[in-house]
């Protein structure tokens, strides 16, 4: 047994070091910058792994976001994100005071109360349209406000493009999820939702992400390192709570701006305004 | 699994990633008015939205897009920052060849999908100075059957007249991006700027097949 996990771990380390990027040579300092600025040590791995998440992606993801896409109307799909948002309030909330933001805090718990009751179980983002948008945080987010940096990227199948932080992060956020417990330990009916909020979590995910993702796959020229730059900006945006929608009502009313046209968008649902 | 992080990996959206994608300029030095800024990106935005929403044949329209991007951008200025270092690399040929395949890749994207746009209105949002010499300006773009969503544009002040110097959407700004999506091209082939030209020449293949379609 011992032999077998020794040989596994050597197996691994000679994957890791076999599958580092050549890091250029000192003299050319352009290449060198741009080499770290990427950020991207592990690139053939990570291109390896992209390939793969691809092959599940055509073959499986994709088909069945497009049937989801295809079977309920928006509006349903609407509620089934907006349901999902809600469920993750806990583990939002955590996030928030963990970073010490007790205003984001209470609007997360505010718009968990509203929209459990008048949303009728978080179907209804009641919460937002009258002017308290909802926002997401998660515990990669929190190590990054913590001062943890990022680590070098890595691209897992299935989960995207990802870095040791933000797997960290997410471990994390699984363990913080009350209903993680909760539908774990009630019998099989329980486990059973579990499955299916996991399902639809993924379907949700991938739906949203359709038009984007055909988008860059279409007109990229090398799509691994359009998703790597875009993943990275978009998460370092997520880290300093930018772009999201501003509220007119709640604790971070104060800090709205008048005349937004953003505001004026009762339905754009929870977070930042998302592509489709 | 969560839904932030899979649409972390999202670029912009895909109108901002085909129509408005390569609409960058390297940082202008005078400092550009709030108020200019929004209302050039007003007027540019009408304009292309009148352009997409016309029944004009294809091929007329694509002449028209062509004049509006002309006019809104300084296509040599986006086109070297996105090249970077690759820029000194290329000979005076390989420049030359490569600023005149990225215009027509700027057009292509766009004339390749008039169908998608049908329909696209936008309004301006809020309107934020950013940097010293930048402006940021906020807009929101409708598509029907889609969910809005929100894009800026970075304006800044060339030869004295306002320019657009990046698109950002989702916090992904597209000049970082498409930079990083060429250089990888490049590097990928050897640090060979040709290899770059041969793909952005099947690329304007492939979005001229697509417009016939």
């Amino acid at each position: 047994m011992l032999s077998l996990r020794r040989s596994s771990l050597l197996l691994a380390g000679l994957l890791v070091v076999s599958a580092c990027a050549t890091r250029p040579p000192a003299d050319e300092p352009e290449a060198v910058a741009e080499f770290e600025q990427t950020n991207d040590p592990l690139e053939p791995f990570n291109r390896t792994m992209f390939a793969v998440h691809n092959g599940i992606d055509t073959v499986v993801l994709r088909p069945a976001a497009k049937v989801y896409e295809t079977v309920l109307p928006q509006p349903v799909r609407t509620g089934v994100g907006n349901v999902l948002s809600n469920l993750r309030s806990p583990v939002v909330a955590v996030n928030d005071l963990l970073q010490g933001n007790p205003d984001r805090l209470l609007v997360t718990v505010g718009r968990f109360m509203i929209n459990t009751t008048f949303g009728l179980g978080g179907i209804f983002d009641v919460a937002g349209a009258t002017g308290m948008p909802g926002h997401s945080e998660d515990f990669g987010q929190t190590l990054a406000t913590w001062g943890v940096g990022e680590g070098p990227y890595l691209f897992i199948p299935v989960l995207g493009p990802n870095n040791p932080r933000d797997l960290v992060g997410r471990g994390a956020d699984v363990a913080a999820d009350p209903l993680t417990w909760i539908l774990a330990n009630n019998g099989n009916t329980a486990e059973n939702l579990g499955y299916a909020r996991l399902g639809l979590t993924i379907l949700d995910a991938r739906a949203n992400l359709l038009d984007t993702v055909d988008a860059v796959n279409e007109t990229s020229l090398d799509p691994y390192a359009t998703f790597r730059s875009a993943y990275r900006q978009n998460r370092n945006q997520q880290i300093r709570n930018a772009g999201e929608l501003p509220s007119t009502a709640g604790p971070l009313a104060r800090r709205a701006q008048p005349g937004n046209a953003a505001a004026a968008e009762p339905d754009a649902g929870t977070g930042a305004l998302q592509p489709r | 699994m969560n839904r932030r992080t899979l649409l972390a990996s999202a670029l912009a959206a895909p109108f901002a990633l085909t129509a408005l994608g390569h609409f960058a300029v390297p940082a202008a030095h005078a400092e550009i008015d709030i108020n200019t800024a929004a209302q050039f990106v007003q007027t540019t935005g009408q304009d292309l939205v009148g352009v997409l929403n016309s029944n004009q044949p294809v091929a007329v329209r694509r002449q028209q897009v062509a004049a509006v991007l002309r006019k809104a951008v300084d296509v040599d200025g986006v086109g070297r920052f996105i090249l970077g270092r690759w820029w000194r690399v290329a000979t005076p040929a390989e420049q030359q060849e490569y600023m005149k395949l990225f215009e027509e890749t700027l057009i292509r994207n766009l004339s390749a999908r008039f169908g998608e746009y049908q329909g696209v209105r936008f309004s301006l949002g809020r309107s934020q100075q950013r940097t010293e010499d930048d402006a940021l300006v906020n807009t929101t773009i409708e598509r029907p059957n889609s969910a809005p969503f929100s894009l800026d544009w970075r304006v800044g002040e060339v030869g004295g007249q306002p320019r657009v110097v990046d698109v950002i959407a989702e916090g992904t700004s597209l000049r970082l991006t498409q930079r990083s999506e060429y250089s990888a091209v490049i590097s990928r082939n050897g640090g060979q700027v040709a290899a770059l030209l041969d793909a952005m020449r099947r690329q304007i293949a492939a979005l001229a097949a697509r417009e016939t379609r």
